[in-house]
């Protein structure tokens, strides 16, 4: 289709006169949407802790999470730190943190992956109780947004090797990295009203 | 992105970003603390929310830039912020009720 | 604006194509389809209801067809059709090319075709059956079909989350130079205020989607009573979104009376701010009533009388636009097309529906009539009286730019009278039988009732046969219709200043406005120039 024959100058001119990029204004109302996701979750695990009770929170192992919350930290960091490294024109420096992101990301789920065998082991699983049904789901959903942000990472990483990221163009490292902080985000908070409160 | 001479800008960014990074880190170690010496429920729930707000909002302003940027972009995220713990709170007073 | 248009094969609307204005056609023809098929399962209904014993259809098969009734009708039609304008407009509104994602656009609407499929094939597998509101425990006992369903909503309410981030980016970042947001038309102000809602709203019913399609597919305990599962939980979750979806559906509908009235009536829009911020308030305010659903249910008593009065102020900004309305037409030049019509149309039925839900907010009344065909009665004067009557009159005005042919106006206006009269004559009697105590979803009744309701399946059928006039004139206009020229209502919006239908690309230079789009009656007055650039062709 010979769609667009005649250019226009600039499409994006208004929102250019607002500081609105329109990538990162999609990402950011995509995030807004994730964030009622979440709510409706988190609203639900609330509601059943206050309203039941729920014996097997003493099983949770805080140490062991406490230290998964770290390594998500952890790869926020290098997240930045790759963004800062190609705004600087550094490609080699994006191309590591992004893969240190992921390799993080990665041994954040295995840590998920052993605390669920665990729990699994004391008998605590999805069909077990109202806890354990609204516990799984509420970190498992949040787990397999890590899973989605290690395949971005790997995908922009790729990307990021092909050359596609310049330090003038680099909307598509700061858009993956709206998506991982926001997940990080969501693991502080459900991290302190699950394992803390 | 902006027009600042790299020379003045170049290892600052950066070592912001660490800057935060050890804050968050050094917030989860205080909780992680405090867990381990068992504080009395009521106090630490909610110094437990008042901390992971903290460290949620040092993420959201400097990691994902809402500091510096459109204050639009924190309009968006703010309103279902704002309409998440309206909700939470609603529905643990309606668990309240019955 | 007189280049060439190259021919575009129709065939383009049968595949996959990025073009705005392909994907709002789609959306137009697609949910239409599903209208027809949510209108057959209304005439079934119907007709069931004639008499108060009849056997026609079981009473398990009548709760198959009300639930899917229901469904179809808010997400397979008015959310789509108002889609589908939507994304017709509001680049040629705003002056832009496209949507800002023209592959996630496409990819929306290509969610809403599986989904709809999904959801007419779980009658193979025994439909849904626990009413659209899918209340458990009875959603979560129901025939497998009931997971389709969740899951068809699931990918619908994600069709229309894609739509609205991109609705908002197109119009924060894509407006014509000159085109500020106090020039903003208000169809597309309504879109903005829609967006909004459908973004803070739909993840939440999705959430609570999710836990349903868990309990049924994987066996988790969310809505399971035995195991200290909450019934309320489930009903809090769906009225965050489901009540907010009533304004979702609303509003674009407002939004496009609200660019006829000063067209038809030759006048300049009478508090053009006050309608745009009403929708954003109308947005804001319906995200706090949700729980005036469930005064019945079990709740906690401090709240009930707060979300009493959230939902009655709600009438204040629907107020602020109903006599906006009214004071742009008044004292105008006023052309009584077809547009026009259904446009008046809206204002009276979905003034009926407006003010008899100020009635159900209040809770002493709600406690009386919960559960009756007053309830029925109330949401289908908001949402046939005033969605669908919105849609139609809109797709009745933006007929000629869409396809550059003149419609037959007679066939427009015994449409509009057959609508008008089968509207009144299907609901006004529910609100008597409701009144009485008739309560809804069963599939008989008691006889002193019968009257009430022969009168109300009359309408039903004459509403049936109404939509014969509209398949004939949209689909014979368009191939044997006369040229419509490019701008034949003389409206000063946007859209209408380029050619009929659009060329692909939208604008042959980047416009640039330089006055609000609604100063009719004003000499010499124009809403747009060509660029500089453009000056020497």
């Amino acid at each position: 289709m010979t769609s667009h024959t005649i250019p226009h100058a600039d499409d994006f001119r208004a929102g250019r006169e607002l500081s609105l990029d329109h990538r990162k204004l999609g990402m950011w109302l995509f995030l807004a949407s994730e964030v009622m996701f979440f709510g409706g979750l988190v609203g639900t695990f609330l509601h059943y802790k206050a309203t039941l009770p729920t014996p097997e929170a003493a099983l949770l192992d805080t140490v062991l999470v406490g230290l998964n919350t770290f390594v998500l930290i952890t790869s926020s960091l290098m997240v930045v730190l790759g963004l800062d490294a190609i705004q600087r024109g550094r490609r080699r420096g994006l191309i590591t943190f992004l893969g240190l992101t992921a390799l993080l990301g990665a041994i954040f789920l295995g840590g998920q992956v052993f605390e669920f065998i665990s729990l699994a082991g004391h008998g605590v699983t999805l069909q077990s109780s109202v806890f354990g049904s609204s516990f799984y789901t509420l970190t498992g959903f949040h787990g397999l947004h890590v899973l989605i942000g290690v395949i971005w990472a790997l995908v922009t990483l790729m990307k990021a090797a092909r050359g596609t990221y310049t330090a003038q163009e680099h909307a598509g490292v700061e858009a993956f990295g709206l998506y991982w902080h926001f997940v990080d985000v969501v693991w502080i908070v459900l991290f302190t009203i699950i394992y803390l409160i | 992105m902006t027009d600042i001479p790299r020379t003045t800008h170049d290892g600052r960014r950066a070592r912001g970003y660490v800057m935060v990074f050890l804050a968050l880190a050094a917030i989860t170690a205080i909780e992680l603390v405090l867990t381990q010496i068992g504080l009395a429920a009521s106090a630490a729930g909610a110094l437990f929310l008042i901390l992971s707000l903290g460290k949620a909002t040092l993420v959201v302003m400097f990691f994902m830039h809402l500091r510096q940027d459109s204050r639009i972009y924190t309009a968006i995220f703010l309103l279902p912020v704002i309409l998440v713990l309206a909700f939470s709170t609603l529905m643990l007073m309606s668990a309240g009720g019955h | 604006m007189t280049t060439a248009t190259p021919a575009l094969s129709p065939r383009r609307y049968f595949g996959w194509s990025t073009d705005h204005k392909v994907i709002g056609v789609q959306y137009l023809v697609t949910s239409f389809f599903f209208f027809l098929v949510g209108g057959a399962m209304a005439g079934m209904i119907r007709t069931q209801l004639l008499a108060p014993d009849s056997t026609l259809v079981s009473a398990e098969a009548f709760n198959r067809l009300s639930t899917n009734h229901g469904s179809v009708m808010l997400f397979l039609w008015i959310l789509p059709v108002l889609a589908g304008l939507g994304n017709y407009l509001v680049p040629l509104q705003i002056g832009a090319r496209d949507m800002a994602f023209p592959r996630l656009n496409a990819l929306s609407f290509w969610l809403l075709v599986p989904a709809g499929l999904l959801m007419l094939a779980s009658f193979f597998v025994g439909a849904a059956e626990a009413g659209w509101t899918a209340y458990v425990p009875l959603s979560i006992s129901g025939p497998d079909g009931q997971t389709l369903w969740a899951l068809s909503v699931i990918l619908l309410g994600t069709s229309s989350m894609m739509g609205s981030i991109n609705f908002v980016t197109t119009i924060f970042t894509m407006r014509a130079e000159g085109l500020t947001f106090w020039r903003l038309p208000l169809f597309s102000w309504s879109m903005l205020a829609t967006s909004i809602l459908v973004l803070t709203a739909t993840p939440v019913l999705t959430a609570g989607l999710a836990l349903i399609a868990m309990d049924r597919l994987v066996g988790t305990l969310f809505f399971s009573v035995p195991a200290g599962g909450d019934p309320i939980l489930w009903q809090n979750l769906f009225w965050f979104y489901s009540h907010p979806a009533v304004y979702i559906m609303v509003l674009p509908a407002m939004g496009a009376i609200s660019e006829i009235f000063p067209v038809f009536a030759r006048k300049p829009v009478f508090g053009y701010r006050m309608i745009a911020v009403s929708s954003l308030a109308i947005s804001l305010l319906g995200l706090t009533v949700w729980a005036h659903h469930m005064f019945t249910s079990g709740m906690d008593p401090r709240l009930r009388v707060p979300y009493m009065i959230s939902t009655m102020i709600i009438a204040v900004p629907t107020g602020v636009k109903i006599f906006s309305w009214l004071a742009t037409i008044w004292g105008g030049k006023i052309r009584l097309d077809t547009p026009m019509l259904f446009a008046l149309g809206f204002i009276s039925m979905f003034l009926i529906g407006g003010i008899t839900g100020v009635f159900l907010a209040a809770i002493p009344v709600d406690l009386h009539v919960h559960d009756t065909y007053f309830v029925v009665a109330h949401l289908h004067f908001v949402l046939f009286g005033g969605s669908v009557s919105g849609a139609y009159a809109a797709l009745y005005y933006w007929y000629p730019k869409i396809t550059g042919r003149r419609f037959d106006e007679r066939l427009g206006k015994v449409h509009f009278a057959a609508n008008f009269i089968g509207t009144n004559l299907a609901y006004l009697p529910m609100f008597l039988a409701g009144l009485l105590g008739m309560p809804r979803r069963v599939v008989n009744y008691d006889p002193r009732f019968t009257e009430l309701n022969q009168l109300a399946s009359l309408g039903a059928f004459l509403l049936a046969v109404s939509v014969l006039p509209l398949l004939y004139n949209m689909i014979v206009s368009w191939v044997n219709g006369p040229k419509a020229g490019d701008n034949p209502w003389r409206a000063r919006t946007l859209e209408w200043q380029g050619s009929s239908p659009p060329p692909v690309h939208n604008f042959d230079q980047p416009p640039v406005v330089t006055e609000g789009p609604y100063d009719y009656g004003e000499a010499e007055a124009r809403s747009m120039m060509p660029s500089p650039a453009a000056a020497g062709d």
